[in-house]
């Protein structure tokens, strides 16, 4: 059928022109590319820059407020959200094992520069950078707290968001940050009519309590969060003793200051000793059930990749040739390409599912586990405090607090 | 067992020993993924990938009109005059059970009608693509394909793509035809190979 295909071309011979007939020159619009991505780099830098600035100099939120507006307007109205850093995880983890990939450099620092910051001052990205996080920020009118076992139980959806993001790009099957990406509808004025639906029903959340695609489904974010929370300078709500009015606690849109707690029940040496054994052995027991887990669901996990499907299709079709036949069946034979072929990449893909899908499987049982023990731990706390993993460094609280207010008014 | 001590003093200090501990590990983190990932961006050229349609692999199948997140897809039908026979009864322009050869729409190709022809000479027509009008339907690509030399072809318009990070078509394509290339190959073109 290939042979049939290239004996199509050239059935007719290129014509001799006698009336002296020049054939046109096409000048094709070439992507014009390189010199945005050197601005968005600037862009990004100058508002984390500024956000910083705002968090540790100016102490207001106001600054932060302004660069939530620009980042909307330019990173998401006009540069149209691509490439994002939530989704430039799934494009470094694919550099790693597809080396026809050339990771492009901006990509390296749209990953590496909000991680950074979270590092040196906290997420500092999510603020007022990151349009989406913006976008919730600016129409949220209330903040309606959610019990601790519901956000406790949905937070770790985005951890699992990454572990298969990270699984899926490093499977070279899909993208899936970017396919379930729920506001680039919002921005792009159309697209996936779902999927807008959904990003509308997420903003509509987030009039009513703070931001929830950060807290609930953002993987950048629980990646972000591994840093902030052993960043170098940390965001304090006022340099002043605080007086625990409770106002902070009550402004925050992401939940995450903690109140003043006095752990009451008295613990003996032993049973501390006890408790952190029993973390050492259910940890590993939940690592090795996720991993045991993943490693059985594997053939399941790799449908979703195109070889994987393919596959089926064909072995459908030769097991009943009188069958109708696919499209994607339909190019393969026209391809000409080999069903062993076929079989040796079905085999390396279910081999990659099999080795990343337990390393995944892994992850889950220790990010599981992990939030069961953060749960079991009581901590004394005098004052208000910041836990710093969640915290998206806002600022809401800088208006709140009184005795940061006294010191602005001494300022001015 | 140092740290044992310091429990009965103070539980703060075993706190922030551990802070500091994570703090350093996150810094190796960083560094490590950082430096890693640094050595898998390439230097030649420019780095830069875009998404293009290889018309060896396509098979017109439709999905290019309907899955591009463009409300009409960036994909557009480009026509190689190199390739082209410049014939009259034109397999890409004449609907294959046209009643006459005219330009009445019942017998064209094109659903937009987009391909526009012009006489060259005695028999030969120049034909030409029209991009405001296409849509990337490829029903021409196809009967150019079966009917002639194939000059026709599917590819995508660089300055229409929104360069997504995962390419909408390149994940429903039935050949697997659409992948990212650099620069240098922006456009797969027929005459140019």
């Amino acid at each position: 059928m290939k042979n049939l295909l290239l004996a199509f071309v050239s059935r007719f011979p290129r014509p001799d022109f006698e009336s002296g007939y020049q054939y046109p020159e096409y000048t094709y619009a070439v992507p014009n590319e390189v010199l945005w991505d050197t601005l968005d780099v600037i862009m990004l830098l100058l508002l984390m820059g500024i956000v910083t600035w705002a968090l540790y100099k100016k102490r207001t939120r106001q600054p932060i407020f302004w660069t939530s507006i620009v980042s909307i307007a330019y990173f998401g109205f006009f540069r149209e959200g691509c490439v994002c850093s939530i989704g430039s995880i799934q494009n470094v983890a694919y550099a790693f094992v597809e080396d026809s990939y050339r990771l492009p450099i901006v990509v390296l620092l749209f990953f590496l520069i909000p991680i950074i910051f979270a590092y040196l001052f906290g997420r500092v990205f999510c603020a007022g950078v990151c349009p989406f996080g913006a976008l919730q920020d600016l129409v949220n009118v209330k903040n309606y707290r959610l019990s601790r076992a519901v956000s406790g139980a949905l937070s770790i959806i985005p951890w699992l968001y990454l572990i298969f993001a990270l699984l899926y790009a490093l499977t070279r099957t899909r993208f899936i940050i970017c396919q379930f990406d729920p506001f680039i509808g919002i921005f792009r004025l159309g697209g996936d009519w779902g999927l807008i639906i959904f990003g509308a029903i997420l903003l509509l959340m987030s009039v009513f309590t703070g931001r929830p695609f950060c807290r609930f489904l953002c993987p950048y974010g629980a990646l972000l969060s591994i840093f902030s929370s052993v960043s170098i300078w940390k965001i304090r709500i006022t340099q002043k003793p605080c007086i625990t009015c409770e106002l902070c606690h009550n402004s925050c849109p992401v939940d995450t200051i903690r109140a003043p707690y006095q752990h009451k029940v008295e613990e003996s040496h032993r049973q501390g000793v006890m408790r952190v054994i029993s973390y050492f052995v259910i940890l590993p027991l939940l690592v090795v059930a996720g991993a045991a887990l993943m490693y059985m669901g594997s053939e399941n996990l790799s449908n979703a990749h195109r070889e994987v499907r393919l596959y089926h299709m064909i072995m459908a079709h030769e097991a009943d040739p009188d069958g109708e036949l696919t499209l994607e069946a339909e190019a393969f034979y026209s391809q000409g390409r080999t069903i062993e072929d076929l079989t040796a990449s079905y085999q390396q893909v279910q081999d990659d599912f099999k080795v990343y899908g337990t390393i995944a499987g892994a992850l889950i049982g220790l990010v599981v586990g992990l939030k069961l023990i953060n749960l079991s731990l009581k901590r004394t706390r005098k004052e208000y405090e910041i836990s710093y993993g969640n915290c998206i460094a806002c600022g809401k609280c800088f208006e709140y607090c009184p005795q940061n207010r006294k010191k602005l008014k001494i300022e001015d | 067992m140092k740290n044992d001590n310091q429990i009965s003093n103070s539980p703060i200090k075993r706190r922030d020993f551990f802070r500091r501990l994570g703090t350093v590990m996150a810094g190796g983190g960083i560094l490590a993924v950082g430096g890693a990932a640094a050595t898998k961006v390439k230097s030649e050229g420019t780095a830069d990938l875009y998404w293009q349609i290889d018309h060896e692999k396509c098979t017109q199948c439709g999905r290019c009109e309907t899955d591009c997140v463009m409300p009409v897809s960036a994909v557009r039908c480009f026509h190689a005059n190199k390739v082209c026979g410049y014939c009259d009864l034109c397999g890409g322009y004449y609907r294959t059970n046209a009643k006459e050869l005219n330009t009445a729409a019942e017998n064209m190709i094109c659903p937009t009608g987009a391909i526009q022809r012009k006489f060259v000479e005695e028999p030969y027509f120049e034909y030409t693509i029209d991009y405001d009008l296409c849509n990337g339907c490829g029903k021409c690509v196809k009967g150019c394909g079966s009917f002639g030399n194939g000059s026709l072809f599917l590819q995508v318009k660089q300055d229409l793509c929104l360069n997504c990070n995962e390419c909408k078509i390149s994940t429903v394509c039935v050949s697997g035809a659409i992948s990212r290339v650099p620069y240098e190959q922006a456009y797969k073109m027929k005459d140019k190979a």
